[in-house]
């Protein structure tokens, strides 16, 4: 199977004068294979969305990005050629779709414009058939409403059939669902997930919530502080979490399984953005911790794992 | 409380509590909160999970008096929070507390943590020493030091807020806390520590919470009690095993599912959609109520001389190249048989399925209803253009009162009425319902009849081409009660028989036993390329005329021009229109078919005198992608 994605050793810096002022990323290293989902799940703060605007090219001037990005047929590519691909090869979904619409044009109007910009002839076919696609059973409607004319379900939808309006190879999704009640967040990952199969495009997922994540995905990376801890097949990080972080993450859901007041806690809060971490990030906080903690964890591999820790053995 | 326990003291009771927003364009007004009665324990924790608009946060506000209740209220150990006096009522919500999802918005931004923990002391009258024992006292107790004591709220962390906030509800030692999304703008490892330390501060004080959330995992992990809230009230309500262990309500479960992680499973909710309708649409008859449309005796008989090299055809569409058998596999055929001039010359079978298997029609069957109105038409059964109601007098007073079976056939009646299938609000989904294709707990549209008869009119009939399911429903009604015969005897008599069908068919009932006309048919794939060269052939069958050829001549012909046609009709099929339950295609070589949801057709060519029954188990019910699929699909096959 041929990879789509690999990110190798990303590490970005923000910078004022030439001084570094953080790092808010470092070692990222991962990697998305054609049609196949890739999760990244971490808590606020973690670099999870840093992840994808370094991907798709859009961090501001202020910062610095080491390390390689490989991008399907195009090999190493950088933000100018990202660029490029942006919006065609590359799209992405985020968690307000208010946001992806201009409020004073409508759907119809504004899916035009993406359109006429890749190129598509017979537009106003496509764009119905497009809304359907995506489960608006009345396009024509749709494509008349404003934003705000539309409920949150419904311009998520529209938003995810802006994205698909071509087939991408790769499609970012953001915390797609994080704004949407459960049920119907849950609608939207089975359509995307049905979307995908048939059309066969490479995902990033990207969000908080631990059980989206795991329901969609082939592969998951954790992410704390800016660094993956744990990768690997989501069914065994989900089951057996190796890094100590990732297990305090799934301790922490709660459930009627497990007893009051008996969750597992991280103690602390995560490191700012601006601490200058060295070795382990997660060792202020981590129960395991040995003398070595204080260097950079080696990334160990158990089986079809990789780990960042000093005492998980292969 | 539970589990065998002896049942506490009542601390709160909730007596019919209704809460109502004026709305602009109703006299109603909209019910947010619609007469809920529950008691709440000493000691225990009541949580009402709900999403967006189910009203829990108008509950809890209104229970909680800091919103005036519509009707009804709240008795709070022993008294009435209504008609008190200030003073009264102050003293009855010092044992209130109360913490909110948005910390940081709770807290004053320019009050120090000290101040906004000592703020309802001082309102209670506490002397400045005592305030100060008491903060510090709290702070202990939430964990936070005391060096916290005069920072602001934005110099904290959400956690750190939260404490403040929970520390702040119960400064004057409440009796009740109402905790409104407590965790809800928390990470996950942060909202772990809340919810032990709101676990630990009930113990140790004795505290009854009133839980509101949308998380079903925060609820049924804190709550003794689970009171699970849509559209204004409770639709489930029981201990926290109860209902996570043994859920009644479809809404409950659903939210079970999706907590879980767990895939859509099969039930009356799901059977249609992918991947359930891959054995769904083979069976219905083992889940659903169905009569039998009987074959005939002597069933007609095709050559068979299979054509091989149709599977080498390419079809270009969507800017991609298939092969035939790449392009059936695309769009997750089951069957297909292709019928030309007399002789079958391509089947093919997926999915477990057989040339003896049957598969649900869905809107297929409307075309066959179309057929069987030519026939009742030209004996002289019924006359099309009188309205509906003419022979239905039941439904005088709903749409059908003034529109005509005509245009009932054509779709040209003006109905209030979206066929929105993901919708679980739209008049399709009341149609489900009523017709026993979906779980229906509304106590409404039981049957069919008692649904149509509520059907509106929305404008003018006649004008414009509006697809609507229920008018099909209304059609197969009508013939059974003028024929007062069944409608699957009528299908039995006058169209499968004669058609010389080989296997029997069946159709989908109500649970009034009234046929599904809109898409309630299964047969085999050969017997439905049998019913479409019933259209080749100019209505003949064994010799016989079935339908009349002047009927299937009128109804290609097409709609009248002066029908209003609909945007995603001409996207698809340019100049196409729908007519007698058939769609039409325009221009040299007419075509003619019948289409189903999720991917069944009957597609037939005159021209090319080809006929192609396919079933197909789709994930989802619409999708212009696939429709275009299959028109390419079937206009390359009849072009080989
Ligand atoms: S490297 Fe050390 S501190 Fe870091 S997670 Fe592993 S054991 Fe804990």
């Amino acid at each position: 199977m041929s990879t789509v994605l690999k990110i190798s050793e990303l590490e970005v810096d923000f910078q004022i004068n030439g001084v570094i002022t953080n790092t808010p990323l470092r070692g990222i290293n991962i990697e998305i294979k054609a049609g196949k989902t890739l999760g990244i799940v971490g808590e606020t703060g973690c670099g999870k969305t840093l992840t994808a605007t370094a991907i798709m090219g859009l961090l501001p001037s202020s910062a610095v990005q080491r390390g390689q990005i490989e991008f399907a047929d195009h090999g190493v590519i950088n933000k100018s050629e990202m660029a490029a691909i942006r919006g065609s090869e590359i799209t992405m979904i985020f968690q307000n779709p208010q946001s992806a619409f201009n409020p004073i044009f409508t759907i119809g109007a504004q899916l035009t414009m993406v359109a006429q910009r890749r190129g598509i002839s017979d537009i106003k076919a496509i764009l119905v058939a497009r809304l359907e696609s995506v489960g608006l059973r009345d396009p024509r409607r749709v494509l008349e409403s404003y934003p705000h004319e539309l409920s949150g379900g419904m311009l998520q939808r529209a938003m995810i059939a802006m994205a698909l309006l071509s087939t991408p190879t790769l499609l970012i999704a953001d915390e797609p669902t994080t704004a949407l009640d459960a049920t119907i967040g849950d609608q939207v990952l089975t359509l995307i997930a049905t979307l995908q199969k048939r059309e066969g495009f490479a995902m990033l997922f990207i969000s908080h919530d631990v059980t989206a994540v795991a329901k969609v995905s082939d592969e998951i990376a954790v992410i704390y502080a800016g660094r993956v801890v744990e990768t690997g097949p989501a069914h065994d990080v989900m089951s057996s979490p190796q890094h100590p972080y990732t297990r305090g993450l799934l301790g922490a859901i709660p459930s009627a399984e497990k007893a009051r007041g008996t969750l597992v806690t991280i103690p602390g809060n995560v490191p700012s953005v601006l601490t200058n971490i060295k070795g382990c990030a997660f060792a202020e906080r981590c129960s395991a911790r040995i003398d070595k903690c204080d260097q950079e964890p080696p990334i160990v591999e158990i089986g079809n794992r990789s780990v960042a820790c000093w005492v998980v053995k292969s | 409380m539970l589990g065998g326990e002896i049942m506490s003291e009542i601390v709160m009771q909730i007596t019919e509590l209704t809460k109502v927003f004026p709305l602009r364009d109703s006299k109603v007004g909209f019910k947010a909160v619609d007469s809920i009665s529950i008691d709440l324990y000493k000691g225990e924790v009541l949580g009402v999970v709900g999403e967006s608009g189910s009203g829990k946060s108008t509950l809890a506000r209104c229970a909680f008096g800091i919103t005036e209740p519509t009707s009804g209220g709240t008795i709070i150990l022993g008294q009435s929070l209504v008609g008190k006096s200030r003073k009264a009522t102050r003293e009855l919500r010092a044992h209130l507390g109360f913490v909110f999802q948005d910390p940081a918005g709770s807290i004053n931004p320019r009050m120090s943590v000290h101040a906004a923990i000592a703020e309802p002391l001082m309102l209670a009258g506490m002397d400045s020493d005592s305030i100060d024992k008491r903060v510090n006292f709290l702070m202990d107790r939430v964990g936070l030091a005391t060096s916290q004591l005069s920072r602001k709220s934005h110099e904290l962390s959400g956690g750190q807020c939260q404490r403040v906030a929970i520390a702040r509800a119960l400064a004057t030692n409440p009796k009740i806390v109402l905790l409104d999304e407590p965790t809800s703008s928390l990470d996950l490892s942060v909202q772990a520590q809340i919810l032990n330390l709101l676990e630990e501060l009930r113990r140790d004080f004795d505290l009854t919470y009133f839980l509101i959330s949308h998380n079903l995992d925060v609820v049924s992990h804190l709550s003794d009690r689970v009171a699970v809230m849509k559209d204004g009230v409770f639709v489930e309500v029981g201990s926290t095993r109860q209902v996570v262990d043994a859920p009644k309500h479809p809404f409950t479960r659903e939210l079970i599912r999706v907590y879980s992680g767990a895939a859509r499973e099969f039930d009356l909710d799901t059977w249609q959609d992918g991947p359930m309708n891959r054995w769904a649409f083979q069976n219905v008859s083992t889940f659903l109520p169905t009569r039998k449309i009987e074959a005939s005796t002597k069933p007609l008989e095709f050559k068979a001389l299979i054509d091989d090299t149709l599977d080498a055809i390419t079809i270009d569409v969507a800017d991609s190249t298939y092969t035939l058998p790449e392009l059936l596999a695309d769009v997750d055929t089951d069957a297909i048989v292709v019928v030309r001039k007399a002789t079958l010359v391509y089947e093919k079978y997926f999915n477990d399925m057989t040339e003896d298997s049957v598969h649900l029609l869905q809107s297929v069957s409307k075309s066959i209803l179309g057929a069987l109105y030519a026939v009742m038409v030209e004996r002289g059964v019924i006359d099309i253009d009188k309205p509906i109601a003419f022979y239905l007098p039941e439904l005088v007073g709903s749409v059908y009162e003034d529109a005509t079976i005509a245009q009932a056939l054509d779709m040209t009646v003006a109905i209030n009425f979206s066929e929105d299938y993901s919708d679980p609000q739209s008049e399709m989904a009341r149609l489900d319902r009523a017709a026993g294709w979906r779980t229906n707990t509304t106590g409404q549209d039981l049957g069919l009849r008692s649904f149509l008869g509520t059907m509106t009119a929305s404008g003018e009939h006649g004008k414009a081409y509006q697809y609507c399911s229920a008018n099909t429903d209304v059609l197969a009604w009508l013939i059974s009660e003028v024929t007062q015969t069944p409608y699957q005897e009528l299908l039995t008599r006058y169209i499968w028989q004669p058609m010389g069908a080989h296997d029997d068919a069946s159709i989908i009932v109500d649970s009034e036993g009234l046929s599904v006309g809109n898409g309630g048919i299964s047969c085999t794939t050969r017997d439905l390329a049998r019913f479409g060269l019933l259209i080749v052939n100019h209505g003949r069958a064994n010799g016989e005329q079935v339908i009349p050829t002047a009927w299937i001549d009128a109804t290609l012909a097409g709609a009248s021009a002066d029908v209003e046609s609909a945007d995603y009709l001409q996207a698809l099929h340019p100049g196409g229109s729908y007519k007698n339950k058939w769609w039409i295609t325009a221009g040299a070589s007419r075509e003619i078919f019948g289409v189903g949801i999720y991917g069944q057709y009957v597609w037939v060519d005159p021209t090319s005198e080809t006929v192609i029954a396919k079933f197909s188990s789709l994930p989802i019910p619409v999708d212009g992608v696939h429709s275009r699929k299959h028109m390419a699909l079937f206009k390359a096959i009849c072009a080989h």
